[in-house]
């Protein structure tokens, strides 16, 4: 016999028996279902949280280039990099005169200040000093009225450009341009609105207030290392502009041949490898509770089906006497297991995914499923059924059928 | 000769003591016969029977059925031979309780690889040959035991087997539908079939053309059925002397 005709065949069975013995069919398939269900329910909202991020990474520009007396993300050697010497206008006027690669060089340096309008307060926000080339760049676009330029930064004027949180909460609706706001007490006069931009980890973008960078070191205090915000003008020439940055900041900042570098180039990509970092831990967890998840519904597959091998003992020694091999009872118990767990597979998938875009739905959680999830929800439930039907199927085929003939 | 059986031994462990069902038991059947093999419990015909069957395979001996040496077949090929060479016919039926009258009798086909259209062709002809195609879509359970009988012996008839094995056939009938199962076998020996027919029963083996009488796994008789049936023929006495 063919194994077209054994694979026919025990599907068929496999069908018949389902249909049979439905309570059991559903229960056991409810086992491999939560299962899935759940893997899949976690997976796509960790997908989603991957898309959301990788959006926001990307808002941050795949040429900018970010020179700190800080490294990103921190370190075992934060003290080092605290006795280094600050970033001045002079560093930036070097990367802007010297750089060959460098398509706009902004300087920026960041504090907070609690910010005021009519009574209305918001604490802690983000107050950004920057300089006009920072809005090419940052990954900031405007919303109403202008940005920041060279004649309010030579000036020290007092004037800001809000963040999307700050003109909802402060504003309700009305229009900000030309009032009054109040930085850590001081008067400041509205330019300018930010279009909303989001989140990323633990920072609120729009959060924020944008002040000229001369203003902010004289409001906020001098002692800030400026940062300077490199754009390169090609994705390509990002590794030889970065060389050529470390070679003008070295020149500029007098940094003897022997020793390190004083000063951190960042990239956004740093982010990527922070985020890796702390939702790595999650994941493991996650693919733990999927996996035992699994294996429970797995073990309920298997003794499901070493009961129905018990219960068809006669059957089996019937169809061995007619001309049954062992091979065709292995695969009609194979089927079975996996047809149970296909089934329960494609269930789990529908409530997965339907569980992921409600949660989706009621909280800040994104949900984003990848057609292949899907795919995979319903193959890994198959195979699970395949491998803990291996067992019963094995246990089928050995039955020695005269015993098998004269089972009660 | 179809069956040919030479000196064959089974031998048991059960307990972890030896038990020798079969101690040497040679004979042969030629094609068209029909043959009882009687005997107590215990006599090793049941043994006898499941090698015949090729369900088990004799310790010791040759087994040529049909001209394929079977006592030395791996599981593969054995399944292969029962499935083309013999057709079953048991005490209690052995019906899938699940499917149609139909289906079971199919199933032998299933196994040799036929197409569904032709599977259903040969096994409506096969029902029709026991008198049973107007109840072949009913369930076992919805039949009489005589007619379960006749889905079986139907089963056994639809791949053409060389050999129909039974293992008393009439032993879960009442005698009435026991004598119509019994004139079945007659006809189907008239129609050039071979029968091999395992049984406790004297009343049904002196009904047998030919009948073997095994004891303690050997044989102690072999004669026509009348003689053999109730153990103390002359053909006996001049098998056991």
């Amino acid at each position: 016999m063919s194994f077209r005709v054994d694979v026919f065949e025990g599907m068929r069975i496999a069908l018949f028996s389902l249909r049979a013995n439905r309570m059991r069919t559903v229960l056991t398939t409810a086992g491999i279902g939560i299962g899935v269900a759940t893997l899949l329910a976690i997976l796509g909202i960790i997908q989603g949280l991957n898309a959301s991020f990788e959006q926001q990474l990307a808002s941050l520009g795949s040429t900018s280039l970010y020179v700190s007396k800080w490294k990103w993300g921190g370190g075992p050697d934060w003290w080092l990099m605290r006795n280094r010497k600050n970033l001045g206008f002079k560093h930036v006027e070097a990367v802007r005169s010297q750089s060959t690669y460098a398509r706009s060089v902004a300087a920026f340096v960041q504090g907070t200040a609690d910010v005021e309008f009519v009574g209305l307060q918001l604490n802690m926000v983000t107050a950004l000093g920057v300089s006009e080339q920072y809005i090419d760049s940052s990954g900031y676009e405007m919303a109403s009225g202008r940005f920041v330029n060279q004649v309010d930064d030579d000036n020290e004027s007092a004037v800001v450009v809000l963040g999307a949180d700050v003109v909802e909460t402060l504003f309700r609706g009305a229009n900000p341009l030309g009032m009054s706001v109040r930085l850590d007490g001081r008067p400041f006069r509205v330019i300018g609105t930010l279009a909303r931009r989001g989140k990323m980890l633990d920072m609120n973008f729009d959060r924020s207030v944008l002040i000229p960078i001369k203003t902010h070191l004289a409001r906020f205090g001098k002692w800030r290392s400026l940062n300077i915000l490199v754009s390169v003008d090609q994705v390509q020439h990002m590794a030889a502009a970065q060389d050529e940055l470390v070679g003008i900041l070295r020149r500029a900042r007098g940094t003897p041949p022997e020793a390190m570098d004083d000063f951190s180039i960042n990239k956004p990509e740093q982010f990527m490898e922070m985020y890796q970092k702390l939702t790595g831990a999650l994941y493991a967890v996650v693919a733990g509770i999927g996996f035992i998840t699994l294996l429970v519904g797995g073990i309920g597959i298997m003794n499901i089906m070493l009961v129905s091998v018990r219960e068809r003992t006669r059957e089996i020694g019937v169809r061995r006497a007619l001309g049954a091999r062992k091979r065709t009872i292995v695969l009609q118990f194979l089927m079975e297991a996996s047809a149970v767990s296909a089934v329960g597979g494609a269930l789990g998938t529908a409530v997965g995914l339907g569980t992921a875009q409600i949660i989706a739905a009621v909280s800040p959680l994104a949900a984003a499923v990848q057609p292949l999830t899907v795919v995979f929800g319903i193959g890994f439930a198959a195979l699970v059924g395949l491998l803990f039907g291996i067992w019963p199927a094995a246990r089928a085929a050995n039955l020695d059928p005269v015993e098998a003939l004269r089972y009660e | 000769m179809l069956i040919s059986i030479e000196n064959i031994t089974r031998n048991f462990t059960v307990g972890g003591e030896e038990v020798r069902a079969l101690q040497g038991v040679s004979f042969g059947v030629d094609k068209g016969e029909w043959v009882a093999i009687v005997g107590q419990s215990g006599s090793g015909k049941s043994t006898l029977m499941n090698v015949l069957g090729c369900l088990d395979t004799p310790s010791s001996g040759t087994y040529m059925l049909n001209g394929n040496n079977v006592s030395q077949m791996q599981d593969d090929e054995l399944a292969l031979i029962r499935n083309k060479e013999i057709g079953f016919i048991f005490q209690t039926f052995q019906l899938l309780p699940r499917e149609t009258a139909l289906a079971n009798v199919e199933l032998p086909l299933v196994y040799r690889g036929l197409r569904a259209k032709e599977r259903r062709e040969r096994a409506k002809q096969a029902l029709d040959k026991v008198q049973l195609s107007h109840r072949m879509h009913h369930r076992p359970n919805e039949l009489s035991g005589g007619q379960r009988q006749r889905v079986a012996i139907a089963r056994a008839l639809v791949a053409e087997p060389s050999l129909l094995l039974a293992d008393e056939p009439t032993g879960n009938l009442d005698s009435a539908t026991g004598e119509e199962i019994i004139r079945l076998f007659q006809q189907l020996h008239q129609a050039g079939h071979t029968l091999v027919l395992v049984t406790h029963e004297p009343k049904l083996a002196a009904r047998c053309p030919r009948a073997i009488r095994l004891s303690d796994g050997k044989i102690v008789a072999d004669g026509p059925g009348r003689e053999v049936a109730h153990g103390d023929g002359p053909v006996a006495q001049a098998v056991a002397s």
